[in-house]
């Protein structure tokens, strides 16, 4: 913290170069991205910091990687469809209702599988690490959206924008169809205006909470009114007639303003530059910024004309961003969590319903956000419920086989063999460990803590995992699996 | 939090652990020694163990349209296509009656076991979900941020040295009510999985895998003070750590808790039954829970339920029946089930929702975010039927459309901390008012 005192010159001032290393290499491969392997982490490393940032930074704005899904080519069938919907029978319609619903969850378990490969293999992990961030902070739910290709669409957007210019992201959230359902945008009318986008846009997109009035609210909601959602068309569309066009007062300045004027306005804010580039510290480094801190973040966010990409090269570069109370400092989100592991463990994802299980009972489904607040990061990620998750969720990593399904007390009966695993899901150990580790306890303890770890592990926890090892051997690859199990059952594997 | 458990703290817990630890592994028979001692003094009768049951509406509940003033103009004047007509709602008074779906607290009311608290709500309110719930959560007046939950600080008063599971919360998340400047209570999902699984058991004198998780989870910051502080104060020892924000120590105290809760609760889930059948909700399958829970004899004083949804802003009719449905037929099933287990003198239910809505609908015929409501509460001992001031629906009356509040929520926090958790409430509220006579 001392340390952290003193930069308030120059808050934003580079790492030196020799505390670039192994350690630094992997903090910035673990919060720019999804981690990676001893041998990813080496080779950040050998690029030296600057390059390592770029390498990070550069990638174009959709680039094709992994195959989409068919549903999300436009589906020309679909006039067709809500046509044949409406001339049908109540029984048909019921009939045809449910395979929709059906279609929609397997889409959705598609979708999400999608996402989640891309995060696992992407050579621009920042792309996907960031499209997750936008997701949580537009929060938008499949459970009220109901429409896995509106959900693709809005992914997408995040992916394509997601570290472009503020404005242009948020003028195009906005007029998101997901979004438009979401926050009931799509219906509202000059008669009545709904304040629900009104409101979640100045107090979670933009502003925060204290920083409008109630009369802003309701003034930027009539600005709004017209901003519509086409069912048929599945797209944006403004709906003049329904365009409240009166004189409105907003955050101080009246006139007929437009839905993109309101959200020019709310972006002029002087609090704005400062409300955004706090949150994403706070994203990528575990936790908020200090006062001067967080002042010089804004500043050099409008320094680069509220660009994110210049903005995040400072950050990444900063010497606050490795500070000491940064690294292995942050809980791990689920979702980090998740494809860490698997790409610590160099193996595949479980299958599609098993990953979005596991990430379910860890708190944090992808594109059902518990609300428009998006989940709360931090220690709020660590219940004692998400925690026994987390320990449970580790067996299925390492063994492919879900821990609960076994009956407690038949594990636990005195005297039987141990359970020989059904090795087919489970952590292809040969592709990774080292001859040496198989026979050497202590070389495999090496091994383990700088794969999982990334560093050194506290000599209590060392203790009591060599202790395992010891009653053990000789060692075979169930015992090694279990090794690995019970230091990710650990509050340390928890951190980032 | 006078009971004679052998373990009701981290300390006495690790105590054990260590002990055991030393002793050939034998953590899990010690734990389980003491549940079955445990199970017996804590079941019905003990009127030092009132237990409260917190349901949050989570959404801001239209409390118009679930305590309907169905004579009222100013009522059916604003909501032309909402109104409740009042050959629909089910009277209580001459001028109020309950949303159609609520039946079920119809007929708890008809038993004289419901409470009808009407124009809840505080000073200058405010309509954003997450700052108003948050408001609800810590007791706080609009303009001020408290941090922690007001359970949380009733813990931390009146519960020192009290079991993790002195505050159960049913969901992966933990609610901000029960947080506190030292942790307690708990949440878990379903007591089946609340646990860790192990596969890698026992052989001949070979531990077993679970016995080194427990090992690795055993907090090192309570290891030293073990070793420093052995016969010292349970205070100081909960104090001592300055740093429980510190993330490694948050997740070190979790993961003990976890460990000590998960033993415990799952010990008295296998013995517990419901003796009552339930509907097929969410929200049910909560309340079943905590019905075995306390039936189980834990020694729990606050549960904590939640049942989304109630964010109405666009065609609320159908899915506010539901909703109300649901939590109606919900709390009638888990009244009943009290009852049989010989336990409702103990148990108080109460709803809250963050905000109630805008007394005039909007053109999607929903409702957007309001001020005061009504909340319920259900229970043997309490004072029964309507109480409070039902609020004034005249344009006059009412502030930016919304209804101004008649009862602050703090007296009816203060209530529930006084007349049934029978502690003072000034010092945990932080709030001076009289206090609502809820029993």
């Amino acid at each position: 913290m001392a340390h952290e005192m003193r930069l308030t010159t120059d808050m934003l001032i580079s790492l030196p170069r020799p505390r670039w290393g192994f350690s630094t290499a992997a903090h910035l491969l673990n919060r720019a991205g999804f981690g990676g392997s001893p041998s990813e982490i080496r080779q950040i490393e050998a690029l030296g910091m600057d390059e390592a940032v770029e390498r990070l930074l550069a990638y174009d704005d959709n680039p094709v990687l992994t195959e989409t899904p068919d549903w999300t080519k436009p589906d020309f069938d679909r006039a067709a469809e809500r046509q044949a919907f409406r001339k049908a029978t109540p029984a048909e319609r019921k009939e045809l209702q449910k395979t929709q619903r059906r279609s929609e969850r397997e889409r959705m378990t598609e979708l999400r599988q999608w996402w989640l490969n891309r995060m696992m293999s992407t050579p621009h992990p920042l792309q996907e690490k960031l499209t997750l961030f936008w997701h949580g902070h537009f929060a938008t739910s499949v459970q009220k959206v109901k429409d896995a290709y509106l959900m693709w669409q809005q992914n997408n957007l995040f992916r394509r924008n997601g570290s472009g210019d503020w404005f242009t992201l948020l003028s195009a959230v906005s007029k998101d169809p997901a979004m438009l359902v979401w926050l009931d945008q799509g219906q509202s009318q000059k008669e009545n205006p709904n304040e629900n986008f009104a409101r979640e846009v100045m107090e979670l997109f933009t502003l925060g909470e204290g920083q409008y009035s109630e009369q802003d609210v309701t003034e930027a909601a009539r600005s709004f009114t017209g901003w519509a959602y086409d069912r048929a068309e599945q797209r944006f569309v403004i709906r003049p007639r329904w365009h409240d066009v009166g004189i409105k007062t907003v955050l101080g300045k009246s006139g007929n303003w437009s839905g993109n004027d309101v959200l020019k306005m709310i972006i002029e804010q002087p609090m704005a530059p400062r409300f955004i580039t706090q949150k994403l510290w706070t994203y990528f480094v575990g936790h908020p910024p200090s006062e001067e801190l967080g002042e010089a973040l804004s500043k050099e966010f409008v320094r680069h004309k509220q660009q994110f990409r210049p903005w995040l090269r400072t950050v990444f570069r900063s010497e606050a961003f490795y500070a000491s109370s940064v690294m292995r400092q942050q809980v791990k989100s689920p979702v980090f969590w998740l494809v860490n592991s698997a790409r610590i463990l160099q193996r595949k994802l479980p299958p599609n319903e098993a990953s979005n299980n596991l990430l379910r009972l860890m708190g944090q489904e992808l594109f059902a956000p518990p609300n428009v607040k998006g989940w709360d990061e931090g220690l709020a990620w660590i219940t004692t419920n998400n925690l026994l998750a987390r320990y449970n969720s580790a067996e299925y990593l390492v063994s492919g086989e879900n821990p609960l399904r076994i009956p407690a007390g038949k594990a636990q009966k005195k005297g039987s063999p141990p359970r020989r695993l059904p090795l087919t899901g489970a952590v292809q150990l040969d592709s990774w460990l080292e001859e040496e580790d198989w026979v050497d306890a202590e070389h495999l303890l090496n091994t383990l803590e700088i794969r999982l770890f990334q560093t050194k592990l506290r000599e209590k926890q060392r203790a009591s995992v060599r202790e395992y090892l010891a009653s053990r051997l000789p060692l075979d690859t169930v015992d090694i699996l279990h090794a690995i199990r019970l230091l990710m059952s650990t509050p340390d594997f928890q951190l980032t | 939090m006078n009971n004679h458990t052998t373990i009701k703290t981290r300390r006495e817990f690790l105590q054990g652990s260590l002990l055991g630890a030393s002793l050939s592994w034998t953590v899990p028979a010690f734990l389980s020694r003491t549940f079955t001692t445990l199970g017996s003094e804590q079941t019905a009768g003990n009127s030092g163990n009132n237990i409260l049951v917190l349901v949050q509406l989570a959404g801001g509940n239209d409390g118009l349209n679930t305590v309907v003033p169905f004579s009222d103009d100013h009522y059916i004047k604003a909501r032309p296509s909402l109104a409740i007509p009042a050959r629909d709602a089910l009277k209580v008074s001459d001028e109020i009656g309950l949303h159609p779906a609520l039946g079920g607290l119809r007929d708890l009311h008809d038993e004289g076991q419901l409470a009808i608290w009407q124009g809840v709500g505080y000073p200058n309110p405010n309509r954003s979900h997450f700052r108003s719930t948050e408001i609800w959560q810590t007791a706080s007046a609009s303009d001020i941020n408290e941090k922690h939950g007001w359970l949380g600080r009733y813990f931390d008063h009146a519960c020192a040295g009290a079991d993790p599971t002195v505050g159960i919360s049913v969901g992966r998340q933990s609610p901000q009510s029960f947080s506190g400047p030292r942790p307690l209570g708990v949440s878990l999902e379903q007591p089946e999985t609340y646990r860790f699984a192990d596969t890698d058991p026992a052989v001949g004198n070979m531990p077993s895998g679970e016995s080194f998780y427990r090992n690795l989870n055993r907090p090192s910051m309570m290891e030293d003070e073990m070793k420093t502080n052995v016969g010292g104060s349970i205070a100081a020892i909960a104090g001592s750590t300055n740093s429980i924000h510190h993330p490694l120590d948050f997740l070190e105290r979790t993961a003990l808790d976890a460990q000590v809760s998960s033993d415990r609760i799952r010990a008295i889930n296998k013995g517990s039954l419901n003796r009552v059948p339930y509907p097929a909700s969410a929200l049910s399958n909560q309340l079943q829970l905590v019905a075995r829970l306390i039936g189980g004899g834990l020694p729990t004083r606050a549960f904590y339920v939640s049942q989304g949804g109630y964010d109405t802003h666009t065609n609320q009719s159908a899915s506010h029946a539901r909703l109300l449905g649901e939590l109606a037929d919900g709390i009638k099933a888990f009244n009943k089930d009290i009852k049989a287990q010989g336990n409702s003198d103990r148990v108080l239910l109460m709803t809250f929702s963050e905000f109630g809505r805008r007394v005039k609908q909007n053109a999607n015929g929903g409702t957007d975010h309001g001020a005061a409501a009504p909340l319920f509460m259900v229970g043997s001992k309490i004072r029964k039927g309507l109480q409070g001031v039902a609020p004034n629906l005249a344009p006059t009356d009412l502030k930016n459309g919304d209804i101004k509040f008649t009862t602050d929520f703090r007296s009816i926090y203060a209530g529930v901390l006084e007349q049934w958790l029978g502690t003072k409430s000034n010092a945990i509220l932080k709030w001076s008012g009289t206090a609502a006579r809820i029993t």
